[in-house]
C-alpha cells in the first residue's frame, strides 16, 4: 500500500467519481432523512425541523424496544437455521466432481432469480390450509386409515376423527420459514467460496492424525472458513432484520417486526420524523453488530477478504 | 465460478440490452414533446374499472390511457405527498380527499369540462368533505361488513361480536387491517369517528383480548382467504365479497346491526398533473351513463351515477349487498379526517395491538 | 490421497468425499425439495383455469396469452431489464474504481470512506427508499422525460445501493493480488495504464463478474427502493407484480413469472454450453 501522493493522478481518477456519487446520491438523501428525524409534524404534510429528540425518546418506549428485540430474535433464528442447513449443502457442492459443481451451484441459486414476492406467494400456496403440505399429509392420513381398515381397526379412529390440517401459515414459524427460504442461497454462496478456497490437505492431515469428522470440522474447517462464515452471517442477518414484506405476507396477528412499524410510519401514520428516528436506530444496531464482527475477525486478518 | 460467470454475464446482458433497445425504439416515438400529448396517467385501485372502459375511451377520443395500480389510500398519499410523480387522475376515498384538500394537493375541477355531471345521483352532488364538489367527483360507494361461509356458521352473523368478542369461530376469522379500531368502537357503541383516547383504548384492549382467536389481519385479500377456506368469516369491503360470491355460492355478506363504515371513492386530479385536460375528459367519460353502467356491472360496486343505474338490471339495483336498505345506511357513518394527532394515537394503539 | 476406510461401507468412500455420504446427500435433496416445491407449484398453477387461483379447476393456456398481451406488464419487464443493465455497468465501474483506490492507497480519510461504503449495505431498504423519494422531490428531478431518461431516478437509486456490494466483492478479489506482478510489468516497461489493462484488470475479472452478477440481481429483484422512486411510466416488474398481486394472485402472474424463470434457465444453459465449448 502506498501513500496517495506517490501517484496522485491515479488516486484522484479512481477515488473521486465513486466518492462524489456516494456523497450526492446516498449521503445527502440520508442526511435529509436524518434531519427529518429531529423534526416534528406540522399540519398534514409539513415537517418543521425543530431539532428535538422527541422522536428518539419515543422510540425507547418499551413497546418499541420489545419489537426491536423480537426482530433481532427472528433475524438471529433465521441466520442460525440458514447456517446449519447451508453448511452441509456447501460441503456437498465443494466436494462434488468439478463437472457437476456449477450445476449444483446453479440449482441452489436459481430460486433466487425469481421475484421475491412471487416466491413468497408460492410459499403461501404450499403452506396454507389447502396447500401442498396439507394435501400431502391428508393423503398420508387417508392411506393410514385405509391400512387400519384393512387390519380391522378402522372403527377405532386411531388417527383422529377427521384430518386436522397443520396451521403452517400466519404465525411466527411461517415468517421464519419464509425468511430462511428467501435467504438460504445468500448463505450458501460465501460458505462455498470459502470452502472452495480452503486447502484440503489440512482436513486430510487432521483425519490422518485420528480426529473424527466432527472434531475436524470444528477445529480445522470453521477457523479456516471464518471469513466466509462471517460474510454469510452478515448477508443473511442484516436483510432479515430489515425485511417487512415476508412478515407482512406470512405473519399472523403477532408477527409484527420493526420494519413493519417503520413502514407504517412512512405510510399510514404519515409520521416521517418518527419513522426516520426508528430507521436510524435500526441502523445503529446493525453498526454495533458489524463492529462486533470486526472484533471477532481481527484474529484472522490474513484470511479476511475485505 | 470464474469463466462460467463471465460467459453468462455478457450473454445475458447482450440479449437484455438488445431487447431494451428494441423496446426503446418502438416506445420512443410515441412520447412526443407536444404540449399536452394524447395520453392520460390513471392511478387507480386494482380491479376497479370496467373491462373495456379504458379501451373504449381510447377509441372514442384517441387519448391513450396508462393505468397504474395502488393498493390503499396510504400508498397513494405517500406517493403524492412529496410531489406528483406524473399522475393525472386518482381515486382516493372520501376522508383522504379531505386530507388532500387540506394539504393543497388537488387541482380545482373545471365543471364546464364535465358535462356528465348531471348524471350524478342528487344525493352525491354535494359532499361534506368537499363543498361544491370543487375537487372531486363521486365514483363508487359502499359498506364494510362481514363476508362469511354459509355452511361453516351456526347462524348467519348479524353483529360484529363474532369477530370482536367471541371465540365461537376461534382461528377461523380474519379482520381487515384497516379500520379495526374504528369498527371496534362501533361495536362498543361509539361513533366510528370518535376521538376520545379512552374509547380508542377500550377498542385496543378488546382487540388484544380477542387476538388469540383471530387468524390474521388481512391487507386486502380477505375475500381470497374466505374463498380458499383459510378462514370462515372475514371483515371486508362489500364489492370484494361480491366478487367471490360470483364464483362460490356458499359465501354471503352482511352488514352488522351495530352499523359500519360508509365509504365513497372519488375521482380527483392531483396538483401538478401533466395532462389536466385529458384527465377531465376521462373523468367525464367515466361519468357517462353507458360507460358507468358497464363499469358497475363489471366490478359490482354501488355507483353514484344515477343515469348508469337506470341502465342496469334489477339484479344489480336490488341487490342488498350492493345497495343496502335505508335502515342499514342510517346505521353507517362516513369516515372523517380527524387530524394528524388522532392518526398518531391510533397508530400507536395499533402497534400495541400487533405487538402483543 | 489415502483412501482411508471412512466407515463400514461395502463401497469405499474417501474421507473427503462428503458429497457421497448419505446424510449429506439427504440434506442436499431435502433442501432442493424445500427450495423448489413452491416454484413448481407456481408453475403448475399458471395453467390453472380459475381467476382466483386457489383450487385447481382445469388446464388452460389463456393466462399466458393474457400476460403476453398485457402491455404494462411487458413494459414493466423492459424497464426492469434496462435499469438492471445500466445499473450493473455503472456499479461495476464505480465499484472497481473505489476498490482499487482503497486497495492501493493510504490517504487521510480512508477509514471514513470505508465506513461510508458500508452504509448502503447496512441501511434498511425502506429508509433508503424514503430518502431517495425525499431527495428527488426536493431536488426537483424532472419527471416527464421521454423513455429511457425517465428511468434515471430509479437507476441512480439502484446504482447507489449496488456499487458498494460490487466494491466489496472486487476488493476481496484484489486482496489476494500479488503486487510483484504489477512491479514486474512496470520493470518490463509498461506504463500505468498498460499495467492496469494487461495485468491488474484481468486478475480482477472474476471479481468484476461476480460483482456485476450481484449488482444485476439486486437491481432486477429490488422492490422497496424502486417502489418509492417509481412514477407512472417507470414501473418495474417487481412493483408491477406487487400491485397486481395485492388483490389476489391470478394465474397471469404465475404465467409471467414462469416465463421469466424459463428465460433465465435458457440463458444460463446457453451460457454454460458456450463456456464448455470454449474450453480447450
Amino acid at each position: 500500500m502506498e501513500s496517495w501522493r506517490r501517484n496522485p493522478f491515479v488516486f484522484w481518477v479512481t477515488s473521486l467519481p465513486p466518492t462524489l456519487w456516494l456523497l450526492f446520491f446516498f449521503l445527502v438523501p440520508l442526511g435529509i432523512i436524518w434531519v427529518i428525524s429531529f423534526g416534528e409534524k406540522r399540519g398534514v404534510i409539513d415537517i418543521e425541523i425543530t431539532w428535538v429528540l422527541d422522536n428518539y425518546w419515543r422510540a425507547f418506549d418499551p413497546l418499541y424496544l420489545e419489537i426491536f428485540w423480537k426482530s433481532l430474535w427472528m433475524a438471529f433464528a433465521t441466520t442460525a437455521i440458514c447456517l446449519i442447513v447451508a453448511f452441509p449443502v456447501a460441503f456437498s457442492i465443494t466436494f462434488a466432481p468439478p463437472r457437476i459443481k456449477p450445476l449444483l451451484l446453479l440449482l441452489i441459486i436459481l430460486p433466487f432469480w425469481t421475484n421475491l414476492l412471487i416466491r413468497t406467494y408460492a410459499l403461501i400456496a404450499v403452506l396454507r390450509t389447502k396447500g401442498m403440505v396439507n394435501f400431502g399429509l391428508e393423503w398420508l392420513w387417508d392411506q393410514g386409515n385405509w391400512l387400519l381398515t384393512l387390519v380391522g381397526l378402522g372403527d377405532l379412529q386411531l388417527l383422529g376423527a377427521a384430518f386436522d390440517p397443520l396451521q403452517l401459515l400466519y404465525n411466527n414459524t411461517a415468517v421464519v420459514v419464509g425468511l430462511v427460504y428467501v435467504h438460504l442461497p445468500f448463505m450458501v454462496l460465501p460458505l462455498y467460496a470459502a470452502l472452495d478456497r480452503m486447502d484440503r490437505s489440512f482436513i486430510e492431515a487432521s483425519l490422518d492424525l485420528g480426529a473424527g469428522h466432527f472434531r475436524t470440522f470444528l477445529t480445522i474447517v470453521v477457523p479456516l472458513a471464518k471469513a466466509g462464515i462471517i460474510s454469510g452471517i452478515i448477508i443473511t442477518f442484516i436483510p432479515a432484520l430489515g425485511s417487512f414484506l415476508t412478515p407482512d405476507l406470512l405473519g399472523g396477528t403477532d408477527s409484527q417486526i420493526i420494519a413493519n412499524v417503520i413502514e407504517r410510519q412512512f405510510k399510514n401514520a404519515n409520521d416521517w420524523p418518527f419513522g426516520a428516528a426508528l430507521s436510524f436506530i435500526l441502523m445503529y444496531i446493525t453498526f454495533i453488530a458489524l463492529t462486533l464482527r470486526a472484533f471477532l475477525a481481527r484474529g484472522s486478518s490474513a484470511m479476511e477478504a475485505g | 465460478m470464474r469463466n462460467y460467470g463471465k460467459r453468462r454475464f455478457s450473454r445475458r446482458n447482450f440479449l437484455a440490452g438488445t431487447g431494451a433497445v428494441a423496446a426503446g425504439l418502438t416506445l420512443g416515438p410515441k412520447m412526443g414533446w407536444s404540449q399536452e400529448e394524447a395520453q392520460v396517467n390513471f392511478y387507480n385501485w386494482d380491479t376497479y374499472i370496467g373491462e373495456t372502459t379504458l379501451a373504449d375511451f381510447e377509441d372514442a377520443t384517441g387519448i391513450a390511457v396508462k393505468l397504474d395500480l395502488y393498493a390503499d389510500n396510504d400508498e397513494l398519499f405517500t406517493k403524492l405527498k412529496e410531489g406528483n410523480p406524473g399522475y393525472d387522475l386518482i381515486v382516493p376515498t372520501n376522508d383522504y380527499v379531505e386530507r388532500m384538500i387540506l394539504a393543497d394537493m388537488l387541482e380545482h375541477l373545471d365543471h364546464s369540462l364535465i358535462t356528465n355531471i348531471n348524471n350524478i345521483d342528487p344525493a352525491f352532488q354535494e359532499a361534506e368533505f368537499d363543498p361544491g364538489r370543487k375537487f372531486s367527483m363521486p365514483y363508487m360507494w359502499g359498506t364494510l361488513g362481514i363476508g362469511y361461509r354459509k355452511s361453516a356458521v351456526s347462524a348467519p352473523p348479524d353483529s360484529w361480536k363474532v369477530l370482536y368478542d367471541s371465540d365461537e369461530y376461534a382461528g377461523r376469522i380474519a379482520l381487515l387491517s384497516e379500520s379495526i379500531l374504528e369498527i371496534g368502537m362501533k361495536y362498543l357503541g361509539y361513533s366510528y369517528n370518535d376521538t376520545d383516547p379512552a374509547h380508542i383504548k377500550e377498542a385496543e384492549e378488546l382487540l388484544i383480548k380477542q387476538k388469540p382467536n383471530i387468524k390474521v389481519f388481512a391487507e386486502d385479500n380477505g375475500q381470497d382467504l374466505l374463498a380458499s377456506g383459510e378462514v370462515d368469516l372475514t371483515m371486508e369491503w362489500n364489492g370484494d365479497i361480491l366478487q367471490v360470491m360470483e364464483e362460490d355460492d356458499d359465501i354471503s355478506y352482511v352488514v352488522p346491526k351495530e352499523g359500519s363504515l360508509l365509504w365513497q371513492d372519488c375521482l380527483c386530479i392531483p396538483k401538478g398533473a401533466p395532462h389536466p385536460k385529458n384527465a377531465h375528459a376521462l373523468m367525464n367519460y367515466i361519468l357517462d351513463a353507458e360507460a358507468g353502467a358497464a363499469i358497475a356491472d363489471y366490478i359490482y360496486y354501488a355507483t353514484a351515477n344515477k343515469a348508469a343505474r337506470a341502465l342496469l338490471s334489477d339484479d344489480y339495483n336490488m341487490n342488498p349487498a350492493i345497495f343496502p336498505s335505508d335502515e342499514t345506511i342510517a346505521n353507517c357513518e362516513p369516515s372523517v379526517y380527524l387530524g394528524e394527532e388522532v392518526i398518531r394515537l391510533k397508530d400507536e394503539a395499533l402497534t400495541r395491538v400487533l405487538a402483543g | 490421497m489415502g483412501l482411508f476406510n471412512g466407515g463400514k461401507r461395502a463401497i469405499q468412500i474417501g474421507p473427503l468425499e462428503y458429497n457421497k455420504r448419505l446424510s449429506f446427500r439427504l440434506i442436499f435433496f431435502v433442501t432442493l425439495v424445500f427450495l423448489y416445491t413452491p416454484i413448481l407449484t407456481l408453475i403448475a398453477f399458471s395453467f390453472n383455469d380459475s381467476r382466483r387461483n386457489i383450487v385447481w379447476r382445469g388446464f388452460t393456456l389463456k393466462y399466458y396469452e393474457k400476460a403476453m398481451d398485457n402491455d404494462s406488464l411487458i413494459q414493466a419487464f423492459t424497464n426492469s431489464m434496462t435499469i438492471a443493465l445500466i445499473s450493473t455497468i455503472v456499479s461495476v465501474i464505480l465499484g472497481a474504481m473505489v476498490a482499487i483506490a482503497l486497495w492501493r492507497f493510504r490517504f487521510p480519510g480512508k477509514a471514513s470512506l470505508e465506513g461510508a461504503m458500508a452504509l448502503p449495505i447496512v441501511i434498511p431498504e425502506i429508509c433508503m427508499g424514503v430518502a431517495m423519494l425525499a431527495f428527488f422531490s426536493r431536488v426537483g428531478y424532472p419527471t416527464n422525460m421521454p423513455w429511457p431518461l425517465n428511468l434515471g431516478a430509479i437507476t441512480v437509486a439502484h446504482i447507489s445501493f449496488s456499487f458498494p456490494f460490487a466494491a466489496m466483492i472486487i476488493r476481496a478479489r484484489l486482496a489476494n493480488f500479488n503486487r510483484e506482478q504489477e512491479e514486474a510489468a512496470k520493470d518490463l516497461g509498461a506504463n500505468e495504464w498498460e499495467t492496469y489493462r494487461d495485468v491488474v484488470i484481468p486478475y480482477m475479472r472474476p471479481g468484476l463478474l461476480a460483482g456485476g452478477l450481484l449488482a444485476f440481481t439486486l437491481s432486477l429483484d429490488d422492490f422497496v427502493i424502486t417502489f418509492f422512486t417509481a412514477g407512472p411510466e417507470t414501473v418495474t416488474f417487481p412493483v408491477k407484480v406487487y400491485s397486481m398481486v395485492r388483490f389476489s394472485v391470478t394465474p397471469e402472474i404465475n404465467a409471467a413469472s414462469t416465463v421469466l424463470i424459463v428465460i433465465t434457465i435458457a440463458l444460463t444453459v446457453i451460457a454454460t454450453l458456450m463456456q464448455n465449448r470454449a474450453k480447450p
